[in-house]
């Protein structure tokens, strides 16, 4: 009886184990291809830094995708951070920290060192993140806080805004 | 058929079929290069087109954002004659899609299918860097480019439009090249009917001159050659070939009326003329005069100093006739050593004068035969004269009576003249 119903719990949440793999997988792309359409102020920095804060939900999945790669140019370097501490200088800042008062502290962190900082936390954007990202039946929905973005100094491509939620101030 | 057409009517028909033929050539090319341009145009159009969607579509394909993507496909409404659009990712599966309102279902889904069985061909092609793929048939038209991000492909955009508008241009070209042909054609075949007269005039001419000529045999008839060109020629040859006609026709009267050995009229042409002074002369009621004569002992002479010596001793009395013959009389070598005078309004006094005068300038005659001696010979005469009554018989009549003479002269002993 038990190995019956684990087997069917296995078959019912298959798909939806799938369906998580090929959103963190997009999930993982897109954080490069947000990249390409945000512009830092100049920075004499030779690599671009991408950190990813808190639990590393995509396993090995970043460094396989990011290897020989290049955004805006530059050599791709990923690093993970567990505190807000161990963040140095990055370009984006994947936040993965469940504590609000935690990603408050990051975001602000961020926005003092023109970092972008990417969540898919919900009410990520509301709370001065600039792209909060989530996944509805498998589609991903991108929404981006641009009075946020121009307080960290990065300026977001029409492109980028044209098919996310655009917050201006704190409303959509 | 064709030959028995006159030719200005064939050069009417062959200068229409020549301005058709040009025509129509010079409008099937005008017409396909317009469709060429046209079909250029219209593929560079839709390429304008991919290439302003395909930017704004990076972001929507990069972010699989498949209603961003269907709001800018939507956009194409704008224009009526795009009648699909398909952007796919990069694995091939369909983000977007837009369809002209009212394009049928059916067309839609072929037009699509055609679209992605395109794009799986191409495959090759639309993974890179500028490719782009052209699909066109007589209904519809396509572009298919790749969207590209970060350098690599990440999806392909199609645009199909109808050919609609590239027909109607060529719809009304055609139409304004119908148009132009007929009324050039109309303009040309009636230029070709005024100036076809002027290759036929001169053919014309030479025609009605040689009708002329063959009717009236009047040899002497001379067509204008003013042209310098090759109808010039043709006339000039005409007038040559007249000539030469007249050449040969006065060679021939010549060789027919006259006599070889001294040049008098032969016997036939004097009777001719003797037989129209004849009848001029009854007409007016005017005499006329005949002398027979005869070379006194000619048989003698050509025995002793032989035929050549003969021949120069008639010549001598042909020279002699014809020095004491006013032009209009007719002296004439009847054969042999025997000739005749026909006196126009010779009286009879007229006539023996002249007989005399004949006689004595023979008698004076020293016809050289060689260095050192000269022949002299007489002649005997028969003089008649009359006014005639009826031309043939007084022909007859009269050379008789004027033989009969001659023959009494003989017999009276030679070297004088008698009247009949």
């Amino acid at each position: 009886m038990l190995p019956g119903v684990l087997a069917l719990l296995v078959v019912l949440q298959a798909p939806w184990a799938w369906a998580g793999d090929e959103e963190r997988k997009l999930e993982a792309v897109f954080i490069g291809r947000f990249a390409s359409y945000i512009e830092w102020p100049a920075k004499p920095r030779e690599r671009f830094v991408i950190t990813l804060l808190d639990d590393n939900p995509f396993g090995t999945l970043l460094d396989d995708l990011y290897r020989d790669k290049r955004i805006h140019n530059k050599p791709i370097e990923l690093r993970y951070a567990t505190r807000l501490e161990q963040v140095g200088e990055t370009d984006a800042l994947f936040i993965t920290l469940t504590s609000a008062s935690a990603r408050a502290a990051a975001i602000q962190h961020a926005q003092r060192n023109g970092i972008l900082t990417i969540s898919e936390a919900k009410g990520f954007a509301e709370s001065g993140g600039i792209i909060q990202l989530d996944f509805v039946e498998q589609k991903a929905r991108i929404k981006i806080n641009h009075a946020a973005a121009v307080k960290s100094g990065l300026r977001i491509g029409a492109p980028l805004l044209s098919i996310a939620t655009v917050l201006r101030g704190d409303k959509p | 058929m064709f030959d028995r057409i006159s030719i200005r009517y064939k050069l009417i028909v062959l200068l229409g079929l020549s301005a058709a033929l040009a025509l129509l050539i010079s409008s099937v090319i005008t017409i396909y290069s317009i469709y060429l341009s046209e079909s250029r145009a219209s593929l560079r159009v839709l390429h304008q087109l991919t290439d302003v969607i395909s930017e704004n579509m990076r972001a929507a394909l990069a972010f699989g954002d498949a209603q961003s993507a269907s709001t800018m496909l939507a956009s194409l409404r704008a224009d009526a004659h795009v009648r699909l659009a398909l952007v796919s990712d990069e694995a091939g599966q369909p983000l977007a899609e837009y369809r002209a309102l009212g394009l049928p279902g059916a067309l839609g889904d072929r037009l699509l299918a055609d679209v992605q069985a395109r794009m799986q061909d191409s495959a090759d092609v639309l993974r890179r860097p500028g490719g782009s793929v052209e699909q066109t048939d007589n209904d519809f038209m396509g572009v298919l480019r790749p969207v590209f991000f970060e350098g690599a492909p990440i999806g392909v955009l199609a645009v199909v439009s109808d050919t609609g508008v590239m027909w109607a241009k060529i719809r009304e070209l055609v139409l304004l090249q119908v148009a132009t042909s007929v009324v050039t054609l109309v303009l040309l075949l009636f230029l070709s009917v005024k100036l076809q007269s002027l290759f036929t005039r001169p053919i014309m001419e030479l025609v009605e001159a040689m009708e002329d000529v063959a009717q009236t045999k009047n040899y002497r008839a001379v067509l204008a050659a003013a042209r310098r060109d090759e109808f010039g020629t043709l006339h000039g040859g005409f007038n040559a070939m007249l000539a030469e006609i007249r050449e040969r026709d006065d060679l021939l009267s010549r060789l027919a009326t006259t006599d070889a050995l001294t040049g008098l009229a032969n016997r036939r042409h004097a009777m001719d003329a003797l037989q129209t002074m004849l009848a001029r002369a009854q007409r007016k009621g005017d005499p006329v005069g005949i002398i027979m004569l005869d070379i006194d002992a000619f048989k003698a002479v050509n025995d002793r100093y032989g035929h050549p010596a003969g021949d120069r001793v008639i010549q001598e009395v042909a020279r002699v006739l014809q020095a004491n013959a006013r032009e209009y009389d007719v002296v004439a070598r009847l054969g042999g050593e025997e000739f005749l005078v026909a006196c126009d309004g010779g009286t009879q006094e007229a006539t023996v004068t002249m007989a005399e005068r004949i006689r004595t300038g023979v008698e004076a005659c020293r016809i050289q035969d060689s260095a050192d001696t000269s022949l002299h010979v007489t002649v005997s005469l028969g003089v008649h004269s009359a006014v005639p009554q009826c031309a043939q018989e007084d022909i007859e009549q009269m050379i008789r009576a004027a033989d009969q003479a001659l023959y009494r002269a003989k017999e009276a002993g030679r070297n004088r003249y008698v009247v009949a």
